[in-house]
C-alpha cells in the first residue's frame, strides 16, 4: 500500500471534519463549556456585588476569566476519548506531519468551545454592565484570544492524557501559562474605555495567536508521542 | 569533547567527581556566607532612605537572581534529556524543580518582608512579584506532573517538554506582566555597571552574598542529584559496593 495516497491537506480536512462530526453527535460536549461560561460569569455579580458601577469595573476581567475556565473545562475532551478508543494511536501512526493533525483537532475544538463563548460574550457583557462601546473590542479579543487558550491548553492535555487523575494537574500546568493572554485581552478591553488606540494591543494579541499556531501544535505533538506509547 | 560529554552522562562518574568537589564548594560557600552575612548585618552603613531595612537586600537579591536561573537550567537539562537521552540531565532537572520552588518561595518571602517596611504592605500586584509568583506556580506544575506520571522514562520526557515550554512562557509572562503593572524598583540600581549611587561598602558584600547563594544552590543541587543517583542506580554494582564499603 502506498502511504501517500492521501495528501496532508486532505488528512487535515478529514481530521477536522471527523472531530466536528463527533462534536455534533455529542451535543453535551458542545453545550457544556458554553453553559459553564454563562454560569461562572453570573456567579461574579452574586459573589461580589450587584451594583452596576462595580460590575462595570470588573466585567472585562470576569468575562475573560470565565472564558479561560470554560476553555480549561473543555480541554479534557480534546484527546481523551480518542486516547481511550485507540484512534489517537492511529493518528500518531499516520504518515502525515502530526503538526497538521493536531492543529486540525485544535481548530475543531475551538470551533465548538471557544467560538460560542466569543459569540455570546456581548450578551453577558451587557448583563455585567460593561460600557457598550467596548462590546465589539471584547468580542474581537475573545475571538483572537480563545484559540490561543485552546492551543496552549492542548499542550497540557497532551502531556496528561494518559494519567488517571489529570483534571487538577491540567489546571496547575495550563492556567499560569494563560496569563499573558489574559493580560493582553483585559488590557485591550480596558483600553477601549480609555478611548485610546487599540492597534498596538490587538497586534500583541494577534502576535500571540500566530506564535501559538506556529509552535503550540509542535509541542502538543511531541507531548502526545511521549504520553502514548 | 564528545568523550567528555559522554562521560558527563555517566552517573557514576558524576558521583565520584562531585564527591571530590563537594568539600571545597561547601567550604567556600560557608566562608562566603559567614563573611557576607556578618558584613551585611553589622558593618554596612544604614541606607539614608531605608535605614537598617536595606540589609534584607543582601538576602533578597541573591535569592531573586538565582530563582531566574531555574527555568533556563531545567530547559537546557530537558533538551539534553530529549535529544541525547542522558540520564544525568534528567536527574538534575528532577532535583532542580523542587529546589527552584523553594528558592522562588524564599525570594518572594524575603521580598515581602522587605516590602512590608518600605512599601508598607506585604504584597502588591506588581509586575515583578506577580511574575515570580507565576513562576512558582509553573514550577509546582512541573513537580506535580513529575509525581503524577508513574513511568520514570515518560515522566522524564514529559517534564523535559514542560520545562522547555515553561521556560519560553516565563519570559513571555515576565514581559506581559511588566507591561501590565510595574512598581518594583528596577534592578539596575543594584547592578555592578551602575556603581555611581552605590559605594563599594554597599555592593561588595552584596556580591559576596550573591556568590555565596549561588554556591549554596550548586551545593544543594549536587547533594540532591547525588541522592537521586543513588536511588536510581541502587541495583547497579558500584552503588552496592559503595554501600558495603560504608
Amino acid at each position: 500500500m502506498t502511504a501517500q495516497t492521501v495528501t496532508t491537506f486532505e488528512a487535515f480536512k478529514a481530521t477536522l471534519k471527523r472531530d466536528l462530526l463527533i462534536a455534533y453527535k455529542r451535543k453535551n460536549d458542545m453545550v457544556n463549556p458554553f453553559m459553564f461560561f454563562l454560569i461562572v460569569a453570573s456567579l461574579f455579580p452574586i459573589g461580589i456585588s450587584p451594583d452596576p458601577d462595580r460590575l462595570a469595573e470588573i466585567a472585562s476581567g470576569v468575562l475573560w476569566i470565565s472564558a479561560l475556565l470554560a476553555s480549561l473545562l473543555a480541554m479534557d475532551n480534546l484527546f481523551r476519548s480518542d486516547y481511550e478508543d485507540g484512534s489517537l494511536e492511529q493518528l500518531l501512526l499516520s504518515p502525515h506531519p502530526l503538526y497538521f493533525l493536531v492543529l486540525a483537532k485544535n481548530i475543531s475544538h475551538w470551533l465548538v468551545s471557544g467560538l460560542p463563548v466569543a459569540l455570546v460574550s456581548p450578551l453577558v457583557a451587557y448583563m455585567l454592565n460593561l460600557p457598550s462601546e467596548s462590546y465589539f473590542t471584547l468580542f474581537i479579543t475573545l475571538l483572537i484570544g480563545t484559540p490561543v487558550l485552546s492551543l496552549l491548553g492542548s499542550i497540557g492535555v497532551a502531556l496528561t492524557v494518559g494519567l488517571g487523575s489529570r483534571g487538577l494537574i491540567l489546571a496547575v500546568i495550563t492556567l499560569p501559562m494563560s496569563v499573558p493572554v489574559l493580560i493582553a485581552g483585559t488590557l485591550t478591553v480596558q483600553q477601549t474605555l480609555n478611548g485610546a488606540s487599540l492597534a498596538g494591543y490587538l497586534a500583541i494579541l494577534a502576535a500571540m495567536l500566530f506564535a501559538a499556531v506556529s509552535f503550540a501544535p509542535l509541542a502538543s505533538a511531541a507531548a502526545l508521542r511521549i504520553s502514548v506509547n | 569533547m564528545w568523550l567528555w560529554f559522554s562521560k558527563l552522562g555517566s552517573p557514576k562518574w558524576f558521583y565520584e567527581l562531585s564527591g571530590k568537589w563537594l568539600p571545597w564548594l561547601a567550604a567556600g560557600m560557608s566562608l562566603l556566607l559567614i563573611v557576607g552575612i556578618i558584613w551585611a548585618l553589622l558593618f554596612v552603613p544604614p541606607d539614608y532612605q531605608q535605614g537598617d531595612t536595606i540589609r534584607i537586600m543582601y538576602v533578597h537579591v541573591p535569592f531573586a537572581s538565582i530563582s531566574l536561573a531555574f527555568f533556563p537550567l531545567m530547559a537546557v537539562a530537558g533538551t539534553i534529556t530529549l535529544v541525547w537521552r542522558m540520564k544525568l540531565a534528567d536527574m538534575v532537572a528532577k532535583t532542580a524543580a523542587p529546589l527552584g520552588a523553594w528558592f522562588t518561595a524564599l525570594a518572594l518571602a524575603s521580598g515581602s518582608i522587605w516590602g512590608s517596611d518600605i512599601w508598607g504592605t506585604w504584597w502588591i500586584w506588581d509586575g515583578r512579584l506577580t511574575s515570580m509568583l507565576l513562576q512558582f506556580f509553573l514550577l509546582v506544575g512541573v513537580i506535580s506532573l513529575r509525581s503524577a506520571i508513574e513511568d520514570a522514562d515518560a515522566a522524564a520526557k514529559a517534564c523535559a517538554l514542560l520545562a522547555i515550554v515553561g521556560c519560553i512562557n516565563v519570559f513571555v509572562i515576565k514581559y506581559s506582566v511588566d507591561w501590565w503593572n510595574t512598581l518594583h524598583q528596577p534592578s539596575g540600581s543594584f547592578s555592578l555597571s551602575d556603581e555611581a549611587p552605590n559605594p563599594p561598602e554597599v555592593w561588595v558584600p552584596l556580591v559576596i552574598m550573591i556568590v555565596a547563594v549561588y554556591l549554596f544552590f550548586v551545593v544543594s543541587l549536587i547533594l540532591s542529584t547525588r541522592n537521586e543517583i543513588l536511588e536510581r542506580e541502587r541495583r547497579s554494582q558500584w552503588v552496592q559496593e559503595l554501600i558495603e564499603a560504608n
